[in-house]
């Protein structure tokens, strides 16, 4: 007699599977890349865009992984005491050659004395994703900041690019709860949004919980990702 | 623009080792490394090797393979050289694998390498990694040199300094200045300062160290309560599971320590000492089948291991006899013998537990001729056999019909341990299983009572004021009962009473300190402990 798997368990071990080839392929295509770059060849800029699709797929899939974990509560929140800086430049590192190659700059800004109590790994993903769309939206510059407002820690993605449209913008004043359903005009399945929310409501502290926002302008005169910590 | 302080960081003067079973991509990596201006450079093929060579050569960076074919994992390379103190806080160690299996390697690890990378990387990402990493590290050096010398003060006194300047390693530094007043007992400055911690988030090593403070100072409730904590926040925090059961025994609950290492056995399954634990705590709760489970593993990953014992076989040998197929347990001792050929003390526990084994399979004349080889081996050994030996040996001879050798050594286990319930229980155990409870809650009473009316006797004089007499006498009753912690603390105490009024001499110090390590080597959550190593601390002169 054969029992009957949890089809969401399939799914995710289908889904680990597809992750661990894409990070070969990945890794691979960095090697082609580099023999590419020594021997001046000039297609390796075509690369690049093969490598960032690969990359969104791969942070798809972690995102899509880390919410079944979520929902099958098994998704741990491992808290430490972090520099800030360290997290921003480590994911500045991940997305510099990518970004240059399309003639955008990234930078950081934070005050190397900023420290705080948060899962590393959880926050990490949430800007890697949201970076990793700037990269389809921004011009010239894609910056990330840190600081402390009123109690929270926020950290916060701002680029150039025209920034985002009015049905993806929330914020902590008008803060409607982000509508789960796909878009199929926009192609936007909003998961990237219900994660970073998900993650920020996971910090919690004095029984404060921690929230995301999204709005336009900002000193990039761009859209404006923020994400508070308690 | 700002300066980038990686700049500085020059990788010339690092020694650095390179473990890979492929020669090719050792080869690369060398390359690359060179190109970065390392010059020491070292490279072996396996895990056994790199243990080798950190013995003789202490090496700044580590790049280890994780899948080394047969031998040692990177793991348990990275495990054994903590182990053996070849690999220190301030080293950095990176496991490389080749598959990405990370997730599953993070979830099971103990130890934690300081960075993982995925196979292949291009060249710039290592040189960033290392030096990322060599700016966090530089200043732990300092540290480290004061712990080398137990200078625990100045060791302080430099985290407090570094956490002043809030470097990138803040958390790092943090955790090991806890881990520094833990070591030295200053439990309740410990406490204070996790608690500080803890105000800033609910960061789990810092929850773990205040739930080992509360363990340590006899607050057990409390500890359960924290460590219980920890695991509903974050059920992968393996240490929080083993903590969880030390303090249940503590409690006198051993089925639920029992169940928590069960838990965390299921979760994490790759980790040797967990398992040997569980295997004693299911031996003694007499759930033989767990056991066995639980000492099989420990054998299987031992195999490699800087923890392969010789317990493990035998414990897994008597856990045997009580299933099915009893015969099975000699093939295991078999087996030890050809994994430990030349060791004396391995030899003994396996022939004590070879004539167990007989003599449960109602072979009763090779039980007594293993018997006449153990009284040959502990002539050999000159005295120095470790405590459950002796009680593995006291068990041995009674089952075959030896008593009178069986409870002398006996009597001398519950003399050394006359306070320590754990260890009362194991004799009361071996009692049972040997048919004779009776009269062995007799001889352990006795043997008890005859401690206890000597400690006594000592206390009364201190207390009488005959200072000088009770220090004589505490003396003797030390030499003669070295292993016994009440008589050893107690020894110590009057002893440094008399230098605080008296004046202290150097001789007495060191009296003082012998009888301390020995109270700690017996018992380092021995309650008083922190007390006499204040007053110790209070005595000593500051170096």
């Amino acid at each position: 007699m054969t029992v009957k798997m949890d089809f969401s368990d399939i799914l995710a071990s289908t889904l680990h599977d597809t992750k661990n080839s894409l990070g070969l392929l990945f890794n691979n295509l960095e090697d082609i890349i580099a023999n590419c770059r020594e021997q001046n060849c000039p297609s390796h800029v075509e690369f690049y865009n093969l490598q960032y699709e690969i990359k969104r797929l791969n942070n798809s899939l972690i995102r899509l992984l880390s919410l079944y974990k979520a929902e099958k509560s098994q998704l741990a929140i491992n808290i430490d005491y972090h520099s800030i800086r360290d997290i921003l430049e480590d994911v500045s590192i991940q997305h510099e050659a990518l970004l240059n190659a399309r003639g955008i700059k990234i930078e950081t800004d934070c005050d190397p004395a900023l420290f705080w109590a948060l899962d590393r790994s959880l926050i990490a993903g949430v800007l890697d994703n949201v970076i990793n769309n700037s990269f389809r939206y921004t011009k010239e510059k894609v910056k990330i900041s840190s600081s402390v407002e009123s109690g929270y820690l926020v950290m916060r993605i701002e680029d150039d690019g025209a920034g985002y449209p009015p049905s993806m913008l929330f914020n902590e004043k008008n803060n409607p709860k982000f509508k789960k359903g796909i878009d199929f005009q926009t192609g936007s399945t909003g998961l990237g949004i219900y994660f970073s929310e998900m993650v920020s409501a996971m910090h919690v502290k004095n029984e404060k919980n921690g929230f995301i926002s999204i709005v336009n302008g900002g000193t990039l005169n761009g859209g404006v990702f923020s994400i508070y910590i308690p | 623009m700002k300066p980038d302080p990686q700049q500085k960081i020059s990788l010339k003067n690092k020694k650095v080792l390179v473990v890979d079973d492929f020669f090719n991509f050792r080869l690369t990596l060398k390359n690359m490394l060179r190109s970065f201006g390392v010059m020491y450079l070292d490279d072996v093929a396996t895990g056994e090797e790199a243990i080798g060579k950190m013995s003789v050569r202490r090496y700044d960076i580590i790049l280890c393979d994780y899948n080394l074919g047969q031998g040692k994992s990177g793991q348990q390379v990275l495990e054994e050289g903590k182990f053996r103190d070849y690999i220190h806080y301030s080293t950095i160690f990176i496991i490389v694998t080749a598959e990405n299996t990370l997730e599953m390697i993070m979830g099971a690890a103990e130890y934690q390498p300081d960075d993982y990378l995925m196979k292949p990387f291009p060249k710039e990402l290592l040189e960033k990694k290392l030096k990322h990493l060599m700016e966090k590290k530089e200043n732990l050096t300092d540290i480290e040199k004061a712990l080398a010398v137990n200078n625990y003060a100045q060791a302080i006194s430099l985290c407090d300094d570094l956490i002043a300047k809030s470097p990138r390693n803040l958390s790092e530094i943090m955790k090991l200045k806890g881990e520094i007043l833990l070591k030295n007992g200053a439990y309740y400055e410990a406490a204070e300062f996790y608690d500080k911690i803890l105000l800033m988030g609910n960061v789990a090593w810092a929850a773990l160290g205040r739930g080992k403070t509360c363990l340590m100072t006899g607050q057990y409730p409390e500890a359960k309560n924290i460590f219980e904590g920890i695991i509903a926040k974050n059920d992968k925090i393996m240490s929080a599971y083993d903590y969880l059961a030390k303090t249940l025994l503590k409690m006198n609950n051993p089925v639920d320590a029992q169940t928590v290492l069960m838990k965390a056995t299921t979760i994490s399954p790759h980790a040797i000492l967990r398992q040997k634990n569980l295997g004693d705590i299911a031996y003694r709760n007499e759930d033989y089948s767990i056991a066995e489970t639980a000492y099989k593993s420990a054998v299987k990953q031992g195999e490699h291991s800087c923890y392969k014992s010789p317990g493990d076989y035998t414990n897994l040998a008597k856990s045997i006899i009580h299933g099915d197929n009893p015969e099975e347990g000699l093939n295991v001792l078999a087996r030890a013998r050809k994994v430990f050929p030349e060791d004396n003390e391995a030899g003994l526990n396996i022939t004590i537990t070879e004539s167990y084994v007989y003599k449960k399979l109602n072979r009763d004349n090779e039980a007594r001729s293993a018997m006449t080889a153990v009284q040959k081996i502990v002539e050999d050994l000159a005295g120095n056999i470790p405590v459950d030996l002796k009680l593995e040996m006291a068990r041995a001879y009674i089952i075959n019909g030896d008593y009178k050798k069986g409870t002398e050594i006996i009597k001398h286990v519950v003399q050394d341990n006359h306070d320590n319930n754990e260890m009362l229980d194991n004799v009361r155990m071996v009692f049972r299983e040997t048919g004779m409870e009776d009269s062995g809650r007799k001889i352990i009473e006795d043997s008890r009572q005859e401690i206890i009316r000597l400690n006594n006797e000592g206390v009364k004089l201190a207390a009488d004021g005959k200072l000088t007499e009770a220090i004589a006498y505490f003396e003797r009753a030390a030499a003669r009962l070295p292993e016994n912690k009440i008589i050893n603390a107690n020894a110590a105490q009057i002893l440094m009473r008399f230098m605080k009024e008296k004046g202290v001499s150097e001789q007495s110090l060191n009296n003082v300190k012998t009888y301390l390590d020995r109270v700690r080597k017996i018992d380092e959550t021995f309650k008083d402990l922190p007390m006499l190593l204040a007053m110790y601390n209070e005595l000593a002169p500051e170096d």
